[in-house]
């Protein structure tokens, strides 16, 4: 559970430690021009070898750089001048060890299940450190620091006001590690089904046919989505169609889930999925999700999941200091603290 | 002596005369994972060369890169976007089975892979 804590309030912020720990490849000066993405694209493909481009990031922010995905990795490129800033080649990183060890302790089918039942433990912890705070209701903390009364008086003041935060995170956390059992059970109650997109193979192009330009590929897509932001352009080469997924950042729920899928030569709409049209389970399994991530409160929120899932570190310092203390008591067979934690 | 190197040759012929050129269907489970994710290939085989495409299904499938067959063994990548995946498999019978490696910017996987020949 501490595991779960710490690194959850790391991915509270994962962005964010991203762009700090490679500052000179994602910040760039804003500026009101922008290139194309051709442009972008043409310019990180000359810098890397002729390598072609597999998709397009496009920046959210004036003051964040673009990314190009290449097969070798990703390039990042100041979107209002060209500058190429470098590139990351793929592998394990420190916040995807953070991620992995979050998701499943890096142990694989084992870990993820241990992730999966400490959910449900953190759930029975808070409610019997519920049981255990209801009679003494202490918020304040006393006592001198080298002795086990303000760490006992920590520990329930710090437990009482998580308690609701870490409540929902646990809940929330165990929906999505149990999501194939949940997930069927929500579909029936909200009686909904999973969204289904249809995929259409692409037809044959005429002989001498252009492609369109991805510029062009997101000025139609945007079109169907008014309002949302372009934040991933698949290549046609890579998968068969231009698909560009928007952003709309007034749903904070599954703001992401808009996908334009087009031909790539007539520039016809092939498929097309918003989030505005996810089924009423699909939409609580978001929902769910975007509450554990602290999303759906946007920068607040994700201050909320970062504190309280800093605090289970905190409850359980505590915790081995009230056992200690008791320990220590034991053995020089001084009284045990009474139910109001003096002793 | 000439016994066991003829056996020796034919089995090697045996193997390197396998062309996968071809679909190919079938799953992997990256482990740690509750899901299977499906895949399907198409093969096309000159010499030791891999080329060709693979992905998820018939619509959406990725460009074949760095495609190599030597004797029984099988190795390609494929780039999907925020992956690279690398395919280390073993060709017998009609099947394809081996290790996948799976490459984000900041995460590295592993999955077991099992495909059959479908045409």
């Amino acid at each position: 559970m501490v595991i779960l804590g710490v690194t959850g309030s790391i991915m509270a912020f994962e962005p964010e430690l991203d762009r700090l720990l490679h500052p000179q490849l994602s910040y760039v000066a804003p500026d009101r021009r922008v290139i194309s993405l051709s442009e972008i694209g043409d310019a990180a493909s000359r810098r890397f070898g002729g390598e072609p481009v597999v998709a397009y990031l496009p920046s959210l922010s004036p003051g964040l750089s673009s990314q190009v995905l290449l097969p070798s990795g990703i390039a990042y490129v100041n979107q209002h001048t060209g500058e190429v800033l470098g590139m990351r080649t793929r592998g394990q990183t420190h916040l995807g060890y953070v991620r992995e060890l979050h998701v499943r302790l890096v142990g694989g089918s084992f870990g993820r299940s241990i992730v999966k039942l400490s959910g449900i433990a953190m759930l029975f912890s808070l409610a019997s450190g519920l049981y255990l705070w209801w009679p003494i209701k202490r918020v304040s903390i006393r006592g001198r620091w080298g002795t086990r009364r303000p760490w006992f008086d920590l520990h329930n003041a710090v437990g009482i006001f998580s308690l609701l935060p870490l409540a929902i995170l646990a809940a929330t956390g165990t929906i999505i590690g149990f999501e194939d059992q949940v997930g069927p059970l929500i579909y029936k109650l909200t009686r909904s089904s999973p969204m289904h997109i249809t995929r259409f193979t692409p037809p044959e192009p005429a002989p001498g046919a252009t492609a369109i330009t991805p510029d062009e590929a997101v000025a139609i897509a945007r079109t169907h989505i008014p309002g949302a932001i372009p934040y991933r352009v698949q290549m046609p080469k890579y998968g068969g169609l231009y698909v560009v997924a928007l952003l709309n950042p007034k749903e904070r729920v599954a703001g992401d889930g808009n996908v334009v899928a087009l031909d790539p030569y007539s520039g016809q709409v092939v498929s097309l999925s918003r989030s505005s049209d996810l089924s009423r389970g699909a939409r609580v399994l978001a929902a769910n999700e975007a509450i554990h991530t602290g999303s759906v409160l946007g920068m607040p929120g994700r201050i909320v999941v970062c504190l309280a899932s800093t605090m289970v570190f905190v409850q359980a310092l505590s915790g081995l200091f009230i056992w200690l203390g008791g320990s220590r008591a034991r053995l020089s067979s001084s009284p045990p603290m009474n139910e109001k934690g003096v002793s | 002596m000439k016994k066991a190197i003829a056996v020796v040759l034919l089995l090697t012929m045996n193997a390197m005369a396998e062309d996968l050129t071809g679909k190919w269907s079938g799953a992997f489970k990256v482990d740690g994972s509750d899901h299977d994710v499906s895949q399907l290939f198409i093969f096309k085989q000159e010499g030791n060369k891999l080329t060709g495409s693979g992905g998820p299904d018939q619509s959406e499938q990725y460009p074949i890169e760095n495609g190599r067959v030597d004797g029984d063994r099988v190795s390609f990548e494929i780039t999907t976007g925020e992956w690279k995946f690398t395919y280390s498999l073993r060709a017998t019978d009609a099947k394809l089975a081996g290790d996948l490696e799976l490459k984000s910017v900041d995460n590295r996987r592993t999955a077991k892979v099992n495909l059959t020949r479908i045409q």
